[in-house]
């Protein structure tokens, strides 16, 4: 007699069981503690030699600024670079795997890496997990082909744009591209827009903020600029330093040094083969 | 022998306390190409004859030797389609020792795994040896190094070391020749004469395939331009 009651494991493929349990206790108010969001504002754009990325450094937790002048910009290959928007660890973890196989993969073909490839294989991934997997990403580089420039949603879809923004302060940097963008920008007009939308997004979101880092990939070369501008300065640091009035009353002071209980014989027998 | 009854199942000791195949796969090694490593005070130079089956073959396809990581190269005696599937698990060993601890593998960690896929072999059901022995030549923090695996599963460290065809010669000739402050340039010629010594016909850039590994820790295949000026400077 077969038990209806009894689960078949499913064959192969993530089981989505827990996520339905962690929704039905959402639901009876039971959440899930708060993890490392990085808020964000990342964008990218074509210019005429390549392509040139863009991040803030804010990670929140919730309502706290977690991380101050993290890293949003992750290598992918030497071409290649991903900013990352949506949960930090995520972020983080699915750049970091897909780095690994492009290297892999550059072994086996003894070629360059393509964009597309990087592309394809991040949106299987992020597809396979249902979104769960809650990285939303600006993916650019230059390889044999030309200059591509790609997003990609938690769930797997992906854009391939002249000029993109994600995270929450996406709408403030758009605003900053619609209006100023054009095709055929040189390199430093081209940074020059990055970090006029970077700023738009650092100054009116909250979930952005710090500096703001740049990534110029163009054809056999690339520049990492961190922070390439530090428009949050820390100010009126206080010269005197801190004096703390009431301080904890030392009534004895007793130094006992540790005697040294195991003896170091060197020399002596190697083990055996 | 009494052996020979013993040869047909791989996962069977022999009454000599031998494995038969393994010794079988040495065999295998044995009637491969001739290849060689010398260990320089500042690199190390691994080095294969390239004897193609016609001259019809396009020699620049064939790649004998082939690194494993930026600073880790590795060279073969043996079984071609073999090296292949080793290498290709060894460059995933490496990455995957990348990704867990962010630092580049050292080379007796990678010696050392790719030994245990090769010793693997040798206690499972079905398979076979692999029909190959390596030289693994890397540089890392501990300096140049230089690793012999043989289908086993056994490595051992050298100084200098040939395998294939002529590995006797090979051996007697890297003997004498040895110094221990050789530094690489002076190997790369060490082993040219040792790779001339047992070699049928002409030795030419289009029959020998050279590696080598510096003091900047970049495995690289020497071009066939620069084979030819080393070959030019040995004559």
């Amino acid at each position: 007699m077969s038990n209806s009651a009894i689960d078949v494991p499913s064959r192969g493929g993530f089981s989505f069981d827990l996520c339905r349990r962690n929704d039905m206790l959402a639901k009876k108010g039971v959440n899930l503690p708060s993890f490392r969001k990085t808020g964000t504002t990342i964008v990218g754009l074509i210019f005429q030699d390549g392509v040139i990325l863009g991040a803030d450094t804010r990670a929140t937790e919730g309502p706290i600024v977690c991380d101050k002048n993290c890293e949003k910009i992750h290598y992918m290959a030497p071409n290649i670079y991903c900013c990352g928007a949506g949960t930090a660890a995520d972020t983080e973890a699915v750049t970091d795997m897909v780095s690994s196989q492009l290297q892999l993969h550059r072994y086996h073909t003894g070629r360059e890496s393509r964009v597309v490839t990087a592309l394809t294989l991040l949106k299987k991934h992020l597809f396979n997990y249902q979104g769960y997997v809650q990285a939303a990403l600006v993916l650019g580089g230059v390889d044999c082909t030309g200059p591509h420039l790609h997003t990609i949603y938690p769930h797997g879809s992906t854009d391939t744009l002249p000029f993109a923004t994600m995270g929450s302060g996406s709408l403030a940097a758009m605003a900053m591209f619609e209006s100023k963008y054009k095709e055929g920008l040189t390199k430093d007009e081209g940074i020059q827009l990055v970090v006029d939308a970077i700023c738009s997004g650092i100054f009116n979101d909250l979930g952005s903020g710090s500096n703001v880092d740049v990534c110029v990939i163009t054809k056999g070369h690339k520049e990492y600029l961190r922070n390439h501008l530090l428009p949050n300065p820390r100010t009126f640091v206080n010269a005197k330093g801190y004096s703390f009035p009431k301080k904890t009353e030392v009534l004895l002071t007793k130094i006992t040094p540790l005697r040294e209980r195991v003896e170091v014989v060197e020399g002596g027998d190697a083990m055996e083969e | 022998m009494g052996d020979s009854q013993y040869s047909f199942s791989l996962t069977t000791f022999s009454p000599s306390g031998k494995l038969v195949q393994i010794e079988h796969a040495l065999t295998a090694v044995g009637s491969g190409q001739t290849s060689l490593g010398i260990k320089a005070s500042n690199g190390v130079v691994i080095a294969t004859e390239k004897k193609l089956p016609s001259i019809l073959v396009d020699e620049s396809s064939v790649h004998k030797i082939q690194s494993l990581t930026p600073n880790i190269g590795v060279v073969y005696s043996g079984m071609g389609p073999d090296f292949r599937v080793l290498v290709r698990k060894s460059r995933k060993q490496a990455e995957q020792y990348h990704r867990l601890y962010k630092e580049p593998i050292p080379v007796t960690q990678l010696v050392r795994e790719t030994a245990a896929v090769m010793q693997e072999f040798t206690q499972s059901g079905g398979v076979r040896p692999f029909g190959v022995s390596l030289l693994v030549a890397g540089y890392d923090d501990k300096g140049p190094q230089l690793y012999q695996v043989d289908p086993s599963g056994s490595y051992f460290s050298w100084k200098a070391s040939a395998m294939g065809k002529n590995v006797s010669n090979a051996k007697t000739f890297l003997e004498k020749r040895y110094v221990e402050e050789m530094e690489l340039d002076d190997a790369v010629h060490t082993a040219i004469l040792t790779l001339k010594e047992g070699f049928e016909g002409q030795i030419s850039e289009k029959n020998i395939e050279i590696g080598i590994i510096g003091e900047k820790k970049e495995f690289r295949v020497l071009t066939p331009n620069e084979i030819r000026d080393y070959l030019a400077e040995v004559e």
